[in-house]
């Protein structure tokens, strides 16, 4: 599976990456990935490319993600030339993690609702490798869709 | 054996350190600079003695490594590839005087560029040395190959280089490490009473002594080219060559489009010295290798210098595909073009954009600001950068167009911009002949006592090491007034009235005086927790009936946390990105950003 992750500096979409390919690698998949963040922490666009289970390398081509998970709304357009299947994050989702738990742990509420909403992972996957901190947000996310 | 998903930058600190590797110098520079925190990371972790620590540049990072392995220890240097450059001097001479233990050399290059000055090729430089080199593909082979070149360098007593590149050593995996480290003690020798006249000649070798190491390198370098067999994937009659990532984007395009019968793809674990082949069987031979032709060359293959291959950028997948498609293998459907994206800024209160809105305030749009390599670079954006070129260059620059320009009698002011860092590790030796010729120009040295474009790695302000252990700061002021500097002043940037007294005083000197003025503006880098522990916090706002519209904190200031309305036509402060550092209380012409008591 090829997957393309998109946010900005500060959002935490490298933790958000890993902790994807952990659950992947703990089933026994081989896991590549390749990490664009060169001033992201000037708030340039942070993109994760990663193929799970297949290739040699972690770069996806433009047109053949078989998912993109979009961060941040304003980069649509180029989340659109990685493929057409593009998992956002609704307002109501997006207000209710700012709401429901501190800052820090808004991109783990996230991956909560990504994973019951897109169906691609098994939410044990992730509760095995998640601290307790994290799991606890993390449920909420689940819980909340 | 463990399996880690890591980074190749860890994967090499993992085969360095489990290869017995104990001394490691570098300086930091996108994308090599994560291998030394992650080798320090191992040995504190394990309790293994070594020191691993950053050097003032990479000519003296490689050095001092290098003395360490003509002492036994086995010792390797970290660096981007334009690091390399730095370090030239004794990479090449390292070479014919040989190693005593293992020395190996991580350049990691940046095709693209992404952030770097130049494409350039490591493994050019280490054909131009006659240095073996190593070019992994993969995470896995960025592990692996560290432990072959440490290997490879005990063998035969010379330098070896592992080249990585920005998509294998930012790139992740799930990697096979062995994950036993060895806990033995270190021994040192290098003087001995006896027969030492017999080993002091490779040491301080005569230019006929020279003659003699280069044709014992010779004589090594035949024997691993001899040895140095490529490997072969798929039975096609085209012959692919490659190394590096790029060999591991073409094995997979060839598994996509289902090309293993038509392409035949070899790949070069070490492009350099590579065994000369016979390739009667293909009928045609393509190398196709980031980003100089290297095995090309070396093989007299097609590839970059027939066209086929693009003489500049990175050959991504996508390039990797088009070539395919130029040597007639695919066909495929025409690509959409990407948007173009968000430009990076200075942080939300960074100093540094305080301190040159100061310096450009008063120096104004006339001056030549020349400016170095850093996050301040990015003073581009708002018009305090005319030029950037290589580290320290901005120090040099001033000094030459200023002697060009007082040639011409011609009057111009000249503000050389450089960051704690780079001041260190190149400014300084162009402040010297500056202040020997007498040449008047201000030189900005932004201190945030941090390495922060680079991921804030420690600065030489520090009184401890990675280690913890004491160390002696140096100051700044110290070096500045010890070169013969008169007008040394220092200001925290933060105190906008004091920055535009100190600016104007300068100003002054230049003019009065004729001689080198500099300016150093403290405040910590607010990317780093003490810095944004210690930075003030205010409330801001701008007030709808004050803002004109003028846009100045916009396009002059350039703080991201500050939005233009288009259909208000005001600037409005986004409360998510604001640090409230109150910097732009300063900068609105209209007095329309103010404080929330």
């Amino acid at each position: 599976m090829k997957i393309v992750i998109l946010g900005k500096g500060g959002q935490g979409v490298i933790f958000f990456s890993r902790i994807i390919a952990q659950a992947a690698i703990n089933r026994g998949l081989s896991v590549y990935s390749t990490e664009i963040k060169g001033m992201a922490k000037k708030g340039g666009t942070v993109e994760i490319q990663m193929k799970i289970g297949q290739g040699m390398c972690g770069l996806v081509k433009k047109g053949s993600a078989d998912l993109v998970i979009l961060l941040s709304d304003d980069l649509i357009d180029y989340a659109k030339t990685f493929g057409n299947n593009v998992f956002t994050f609704k307002k109501e989702e997006i207000q209710a993690a700012l709401e429901r738990v501190s800052m820090r742990f808004v991109n783990i509420f996230l991956l909560g609702v990504f994973v019951k909403r897109a169906k691609f992972f098994e939410m044990e996957d992730f509760i095995k490798i998640l601290d307790e901190e994290n799991r606890e947000s993390f449920l909420k996310g689940y819980e909340y869709v | 054996m463990q399996k880690l998903y890591i980074s190749g930058n860890e994967a090499i600190a993992y085969g360095l350190i489990e290869s017995g590797i104990k001394f490691i110098s570098g300086y930091p520079g996108t994308p090599s600079s994560e291998i030394i925190p992650s080798a320090q990371k191992i040995v504190k972790e394990r309790g293994i003695k070594a020191f691993i620590d950053w050097a003032v540049n990479e000519k003296v990072a490689y050095e001092s490594a290098y003395a360490a392995s003509l002492c036994g220890i086995k010792a390797a240097v970290t660096m981007k590839q334009v690091g390399l450059n730095v370090a030239m001097d004794p990479f090449m001479n390292s070479a014919y005087v040989g190693t005593d233990s293992a020395m190996v050399l991580i350049s990691v290059d940046d095709p693209g560029p992404h952030s770097s000055q130049t494409e350039q090729d490591s493994r050019f430089f280490a054909m131009g040395a006659k240095i073996p080199v190593f070019d992994p593909s993969t995470i896995q082979e960025a592990y692996e190959f560290a432990k072959k070149a440490v290997e490879l360098s005990e063998k035969y007593s010379i330098p070896v280089m592992l080249r990585s590149s920005t998509r294998v050593s930012h790139g992740r995996a799930d990697v096979k490490i062995v994950g036993s480290m060895p806990v033995d003690s270190i021994k040192v020798q290098f003087k001995t009473l006896k027969d030492w006249e017999k080993k002091l000649w490779r040491y301080a070798a005569t230019p006929r002594q020279r003659l003699m190491l280069h044709n014992k390198l010779n004589k090594i370098i035949s024997e691993i080219e001899s040895l140095n067999e490529l490997k072969f994937f798929f039975h096609g009659p085209l012959l692919l060559i490659s190394s590096g990532a790029v060999f591991s984007y073409l094995y997979e395009l060839i598994e996509e489009y289902g090309l293993h019968e038509k392409v035949t793809l070899a790949k070069a674990d070490m492009p350099y010295p590579l065994k000369n082949f016979d390739f009667p069987k293909f009928q045609r031979i393509i190398t196709i290798e980031e980003s100089t032709p290297v095995i090309e060359l070396q093989l007299c293959t097609e590839g970059r210098r027939n066209g086929i291959v693009p003489k500049e950028g990175e050959l991504t997948i996508e390039v990797c595909e088009d070539i395919l498609e130029k040597i007639g293998l695919i066909k495929r459907e025409k690509r959409g073009s990407s948007p173009p994206l968000k430009r990076p800024s200075l942080c939300p209160g960074c100093g540094h954009r305080i301190a040159l809105y100061a310096v450009k305030k008063v120096f104004g749009k006339k001056a030549i600001y020349n400016g170095d390599i850093g996050c301040y670079t990015l003073a581009l954006n708002f018009h305090v950068t005319d030029t950037v070129l290589c580290m320290g260059a901005s120090v040099s620059f001033a000094f030459g167009m200023k002697k060009a320009f007082s040639l011409a009698e011609k009057q111009q002011d000249f503000v050389a911009i450089i960051g704690d860092s780079t001041f260190f590790h190149s400014g300084i030796p162009p402040l010297i002949d500056s202040v020997h010729y007498r040449v008047p120009f201000l030189t900005i040295i932004l201190d945030n006592k941090s390495v922060a474009m680079t991921g804030n790695q420690k600065t030489l302000s520090d009184n401890k090491s990675s280690f913890g252990e004491t160390t002696a700061p140096i100051y700044i002021e110290d070096v500045v007034k010890g070169i013969g500097v008169k007008f040394v002043e220092t200001v925290d940037p933060y105190n906008f009235e004091d920055s535009i007294k100190t600016l104007k005083e300068a100003k002054k000197y230049l003019k009065e005086k004729a001689e080198p003025a500099v300016i150093i503006f403290r405040h910590l880098c607010i990317n780093t927790k003490e810095g944004l522990e210690l930075n003030p916090k205010y409330s801001v706002k701008i007030s709808k009936e004050l803002c004109k519209g003028c846009k100045v904190c916009v396009l002059e200031f350039e703080c991201p946390a500050i939005e233009f309305k288009d259909e208000e036509k005001k600037a409005k402060i986004n409360d998510t990105l604001c640090i409230g550092c109150g910097c732009c209380i300063h900068i609105c012409p209209t007095k329309a950003i103010v404080l929330v008591e």
